[in-house]
């Protein structure tokens, strides 16, 4: 029996709604990292992906009590966090893979914020993706250290630069605080 | 046709109902006590999911030390019976945010190595992706594994969450739903949390 479907269209269909899905499933802000595979035994590896559902029910949760932190959470949209610790069979191929991330961000209009390599091989890299020139879509924080482990940051939302200044100053987090009193600096209008 | 007639005839099938509901009934209440006690003995269907899928890609033989599940009734009951018990403010917010939690406890045979942690990891993640559950946390240190999942889909007054803990020789498994504001209200109400917030941000 003749089919009255247009397979070649349809097809075309598929290939074209995949395409746009892919395009369409990354905010601007936000970065894939690839996929880590954990290290061999005694080998850390940590990731924490905690998207928009979670974030807006705990700032549902936080609204009466805490509203600043409310509304900070209700701007973030994602919240991704790797680690992966470096052993001897790892190190290069990890480390390739940082450094590849960090190389792809600068032609997808990422701006390198903060850079420091110091003389014991630990490489800091802080990038920024602005919304407008007024809050960032993005924020991603890339270390290397070659004898501890690599830490890759991504948060993504609708932020202001002092919120991540805040949000620092509110956990105690001195590196946090750091890539605060960082974007502060580099904000528009200073 | 004399209405009247009718009355001898209805009698004894009315009674005959009431036998039948009277013989029944304890019956059914018999079978859904056992079918509550089986259940409090039988893991809930997201932590089974994630059981099954590791113990059938760990190829090991796991031995359930113990496994424990507590629904809506059997939390409501308790809630209920201590309502007008003098209860701690932490437990009396922990029993009014819980309302249905399990637990499973398995544990390789002696002398097994443990099994691949990474691999682990990745079949708990397909077994609960294909139920609609993703992966917040997932942590692998020296010989422990820990993952924590959430439903795609959440409420505040239904949240569910999925743990699952391996240390290289125990694997233990904890499902839990509920409502977290009372005890989120409770945490937030404490005045030490701020201290506590701080010190768990610095490690």
């Amino acid at each position: 029996m003749k089919t009255m479907f247009p397979y070649p269209l349809a097809v075309a269909a598929l290939t074209a709604g995949l395409g746009f899905n892919v395009l369409a499933g990354l905010s601007p802000g936000q970065v894939d990292f690839g996929k880590f595979t954990p290290p061999g035994d005694g080998g850390q590896f940590v990731e924490i992906q905690i998207k928009s559902n979670l974030l807006s029910l705990a700032a549902q949760l936080l609204e009466k009590q805490q509203p600043d932190a409310a509304k900070l959470l209700r701007s973030v949209q994602l919240v991704h966090v790797n680690v992966v610790g470096l052993t001897d069979e790892n190190r290069a191929e990890v480390t390739k893979h940082v450094r590849q991330i960090r190389h792809d961000l600068d032609p997808q209009g990422w701006e390198q914020t903060v850079l420091v390599q110091d003389k014991n091989g630990e490489d800091v890299g802080i990038y920024t993706k602005t919304r407008g020139g007024q809050t960032l879509a993005g924020l991603v924080i890339t270390v290397i250290e070659p004898k501890g482990e690599a830490v890759l940051i991504n948060i993504v939302g609708d932020i202001r630069p002092e919120q991540v200044a805040v949000l620092g100053e509110k956990l105690d987090l001195k590196p946090l605080k750091d890539v605060g009193a960082a974007l502060k600096d580099a904000a528009p209008g200073k | 046709m004399n209405p009247s007639s009718h009355l001898p005839r209805t009698r004894p099938s009315a009674r005959r109902l009431w036998l039948w509901g009277l013989l029944v009934t304890p019956l059914l209440l018999l079978g859904l006590l056992g079918a509550g006690v089986a259940s409090c003995f039988r893991l809930g269907a997201d932590a089974r999911a994630v059981r099954n899928e590791l113990i059938k890609s760990s190829g090991v033989e796991w031995r359930q030390q113990i496994a424990l599940n507590a629904g809506w009734l059997t939390l409501g009951a308790v809630r209920a019976g201590l309502s007008c018990v003098r209860l701690d403010p932490a437990a009396r917010a922990a029993l009014q945010s819980i309302h249905g939690a399990g637990v499973g406890i398995y544990q390789l045979p002696a002398g097994t190595p443990p099994p691949n942690r990474a691999a682990m990891l990745v079949s708990a993640d397909s077994a609960m992706a294909a139920r609609g559950w993703e992966r917040v946390v997932g942590v692998i240190d020296a010989r422990d594994l820990v993952a924590v999942y959430f439903p795609k889909e959440i409420s505040v007054h239904r949240l569910k969450c999925c743990v699952l803990v391996f240390d290289g020789k125990e694997m233990v498994l904890v499902s839990a739903q509920g409502n977290p504001e009372p005890l989120l209200e409770y945490a937030l109400a404490q005045p030490g949390l701020g201290a506590h917030t701080q010190w768990l941000a610095q490690r």
